[in-house]
């Protein structure tokens, strides 16, 4: 593989981990705009324990460690978090991840505004592998019957609670382990790159993650890896092709096509690019067995 | 002394921030979005300033140049700034509000809106890349330094005057909402949508005049903003639209006058916190303070809103 | 076992200075199939919604198989053995047909096990055959893929019904379950319910349909204005005087009950 293809290949990644990350809660009608926060939990904090200044922790260890951290965090904030709704949940998380990066900044035993060395590196052999098993993991999450009952409690709250879906222990389950995979990503992030800085984790990354799971549909767990995939590659694959057509203004307004094509989604693909019709149009439904054999049962509608 | 200069520091500074505050607060209030084209109009506007003020717009710059002159020119830019942003807010009313229509009541509704808006954010940043490019633009002050000083603190006129403007330009705007035939339209629409339309206000026609209200809001803090600090790029917006996004929170979403105070408060906060533990830290005792009030009370320092509930 | 599954006892709900349920009290029959009656705004909904916890009750008690429900959180009520379903669709619109009857089962399935079971991995899991065979039972098998939005209103009422059943409830609230149903999925409708009743399960409706309720029903309460003002058997409600005022109210509708009859 030649190296640019591998560079893009972890970025496409990193993309997909994260954007499992803010699906999870998204998938309950959750938007969580503090992606940011959460990987820079994960990135700092595997760094940390990993370091020679730190716990000088093996990789394999300080991984999973920083995502304990990562969720141990989540799991105390998700409480106070949703109890927000809507505008006023966007705000606090986004609020929440300013808050982590103006600590880290400060923090000297991690460097500071400096940004922080990282010493064990994870080449593109230790994160392809991870993140198909995020992938996996997601899908078996959202085919289990806590997936379930978030699909509900973004379709109707009070109906849920009147089934028994413990409303508030789903959210956080969902806000907790959306955070770990985020910090997984984020320690993914910082072995491989070898450096970290706060700067890097910004309001724009936070937005992009939200970006890619919208575009993408939060009604199927195809949703981010969908989103995920195309924003990581059609940008670059529209320079690709612009630069070796000689179209200059293209490959320097890729960006803007791209704006375009998100507002004419919103309006004509409101849920998504994978809504549960497509995917069940396309024959993926997990669910699907049986079609509509007669029709004399449909009654008068 | 020292400190009193921050805090007149810290005060025309929050003059930029307020207007982006009031907008922000203006289309919560009414219309239940975190509207991120914001940004984008206020750095699209201090960007059409500095183009037209120094001959680097796309074209037309002749023109100008033989209507004003070079020492007008920067009447033109203001000129140019306010008919483009009123003409791209209906644009955008039309993509973030209109041609949304939302199934099933989705729970995740008004991200809909918000995405059209990031969706705007990204075209008008890399249009603005694209066209001038994304390092730092330098204009010059169509004032000079413009500094006068009482006792050893120093004014600045053009931070005094876009402070002034700013409070005058809110000020007319809270007295609209409250006295006219317009702003009670309006406010009916922040309070009740349905119950509105029903009661005869016509929501297609006021909404594009929300839009247009907040665009030039946003234009005239982008123009104060070139002849202010001089310097312009594509990414300004997102600065300012973080400290404006606190200073709202701090107002409470919807409340016009809580708006005003918070982008003052958060401006003069910034300022001293700068100076007093330096820059690194500044952020952090803000975003600390909003997560609380976001969390635990949500409707802000002020409780009461002019417009809007406060709903979701 | 009781005699009574449900006994309401003097109960009051206010909503600001309107009193909406005015020291009502009522008990339901084991196995009966009792129908709530009373004209638009009686107040049949909020004692639905005050039973199933969607409201706090201002005072009196809820009583269900013997157990007094008044302080159980809403998520907790169905594990009491009762569930509902809504004088409005509301199903689940983005999940199939028998993703929202797995919904019902949830107060079944809450223990941790349960919950981490990969229902949608599965092609034949328990939870899923139990859901497909209810929906086989009330003659809407034939769509459990499908995303229940898409299907036609008289299959998502009966599906509503479906939901509310495969909860296992001892008792089932149906909140005008024959609103918007031609006759043939009305009578269907009323199959099925026997059917339902047949096992034990009892079952309490709202309904404007009174041929639904005369047909269906073997007990009737009559609220008007938020107090109960009558409770009877089917026959004896035709002659209370103060139910034909109240509920038939002028001569005019008078006339169309006797059509109706």
């Amino acid at each position: 593989m030649s190296g640019y293809l591998e560079s893009q290949l972890i970025i496409l990644c990193l993309s997909i981990v994260y954007a499992y990350g803010i699906f999870l809660p998204a998938a309950s009608g959750q938007l969580n705009l503090g992606a940011a926060g959460f990987i820079t939990l994960g990135a700092y904090a595997s760094a940390w324990f990993n370091a020679s200044t730190g716990a000088e922790l093996p990789i394999w260890l300080s991984i999973p460690l920083a995502m304990i951290f990562t969720g141990i965090i989540a799991f105390a904030i998700s409480f106070p978090i949703l109890r927000t709704r809507g505008v006023y949940m966007v705000l606090a998380t986004f609020a929440f991840a300013e808050v982590v990066s103006g600590v880290a900044i400060n923090l000297e035993f991690v460097g500071g505004a400096a940004g922080f060395p990282v010493d064990d590196h994870a080449d593109v052999t230790v994160i392809v592998p991870v993140t198909i098993a995020v992938i996996l993991f997601s899908f078996y999450f959202m085919s289990t019957r806590l997936g379930l009952s978030l699909r509900s409690i973004h379709d109707d709250e009070s109906v849920a609670t009147l089934f028994g879906v413990n409303v508030r222990t789903s959210k956080v389950v969902a806000f907790t382990v959306g955070a770990m995979l985020m910090s997984l990503g984020g320690s993914l992030y910082g072995h491989h790159y070898n450096y970290i800085e706060a700067q890097t984790f910004n309001v724009l990354l936070s937005i992009y993650i939200l970006l890619y799971v919208l575009m993408g549909g939060t009604q199927t767990a195809w949703g981010p890896l969908i989103g995920a995939t195309f924003f990581a590659i059609v940008p670059e694959a529209l320079r690709e092709i612009a630069e070796s057509a000689g179209l200059k203004w293209l490959a320097e307004g890729r960006f803007i096509l791209f704006g375009v094509f998100i507002v004419l989604l919103m309006v004509f693909r409101p849920e998504g690019v994978m809504t549960r019709t497509l995917q069940d149009r396309l024959g993926g439904g997990l669910f699907r067995r049986k079609k509509p054999v007669a029709d004399d049962m449909t009654g008068g509608s | 002394m020292l400190v009193i200069q921050q805090l007149v520091n810290g005060l025309m500074l929050g003059g930029v921030y307020v207007m982006v505050a009031v907008a922000f607060t203006l289309i919560i209030g009414m219309l239940n979005f975190l509207n991120f084209t914001i940004p984008a109009l206020f750095m699209f506007a201090a960007v059409l300033m500095y183009a037209t003020m120094m001959g680097h717009l796309p074209f037309g710059n002749d023109l100008i140049l033989s209507i004003f002159g070079t020492e007008y020119r920067w009447v033109a830019g203001i000129i140019v700034a306010l008919v483009v942003i009123a003409l791209v807010s209906l644009v955008i009313e039309r993509f973030t509000y209109r041609y949304m229509k939302a199934k099933y009541g989705d729970a995740t509704e008004h991200a809909l809106p918000l995405v059209s808006s990031l969706g705007f954010l990204i075209i008008f940043e890399h249009l603005v890349v694209s066209t001038w490019g994304s390092d730092p633009l330098t204009a010059t002050s169509p004032f000079g330094q413009g500094t006068f000083s009482i006792d050893t603190i120093i004014f600045s006129v053009p931070q005094i005057v876009s402070l002034v403007l700013s409070l005058i330009v809110v000020v007319m705007l809270s007295v609209m909402l409250k006295a006219t035939k317009l702003g009670r339209a309006l406010r009916a629409i922040a309070e009740r949508p349905d119950t509105a339309i029903l009661m005869g206000v016509e929501v297609g026609r006021i909404v594009p005049v929300v839009y247009v209200i907040t665009g030039l809001l946003c234009a005239v803090s982008g123009i104060l903003f070139t002849i202010n600090y001089a310097t312009v790029d594509a990414y300004v917006g997102d600065t300012v639209a973080t400290v404006a996004i606190a200073g709202m929170v701090l107002g409470g979403l919807g409340n016009v006058w809580g708006a005003i105070i918070g982008g003052l408060f958060i401006g003069m906060l910034e300022v001293m916190s700068i100076y007093i533990v330096g820059a690194d830290f500044a952020k952090l005792p803000i975003w600390g303070l909003l997560l609380v009030l976001l969390v635990f009370k949500p409707t802000g320092l002020f409780g009461h809103t002019l417009i809007g509930k406060g709903k979701f | 076992m009781t005699e009574h599954l449900l006994e309401i006892a003097g109960m009051h709900k206010s909503f600001g200075g309107l009193k909406v349920i005015d020291d009502v009290s009522f008990k339901v029959r084991r196995s009966s199939r009792t129908a709530l009656i009373g004209p638009n705004g009686a107040g049949k909904t909020t004692i639905f919604n005050l039973l199933t916890g969607v409201y706090s009750i201002d005072a009196g008690t809820i009583t269900v198989d013997g157990q007094d429900i008044t302080q159980v959180p809403p998520q907790d009520r169905v594990t009491v053995g009762m569930s509902r379903s809504f004088q409005n669709i509301r199903l689940m619109p983005h999940l199939s047909t028998v993703e929202n009857v797995m919904l019902g089962q949830h107060a079944r399935a809450r223990k941790l096990g349960d919950l981490l079971f990969p229902l949608g991995m599965l092609p034949r899991n328990r939870w899923r055959q139990a859901a497909e065979e209810a929906l086989e039972n009330a003659g809407v098998g034939t769509y459990p893929g499908e995303v229940v939005s898409n299907l036609p209103y008289g299959v998502q009422k009966r599906i509503e019904v479906v939901r509310a059943m495969v909860s296992d409830p001892k008792l089932l609230l149906l909140d005008e379950p024959a609103a918007g149903l031609n006759k043939t999925e009305t009578n269907q409708l009323q199959e099925l319910l026997e059917r339902v009743s047949g096992q034990g399960v009892t079952i309490l409706v709202v309904e404007h349909d009174m041929q639904f309720v005369r047909d269906l029903c073997d007990y009737i309460v009559v609220l008007n204005f938020g107090r109960k003002i009558f409770e009877g058997t089917p026959d004896e409600v035709h002659k209370d005087p103060a139910v034909l005022e109240a509920y038939l109210g002028t001569d005019d509708n008078m006339a169309e009950a006797e059509n109706a009859s």
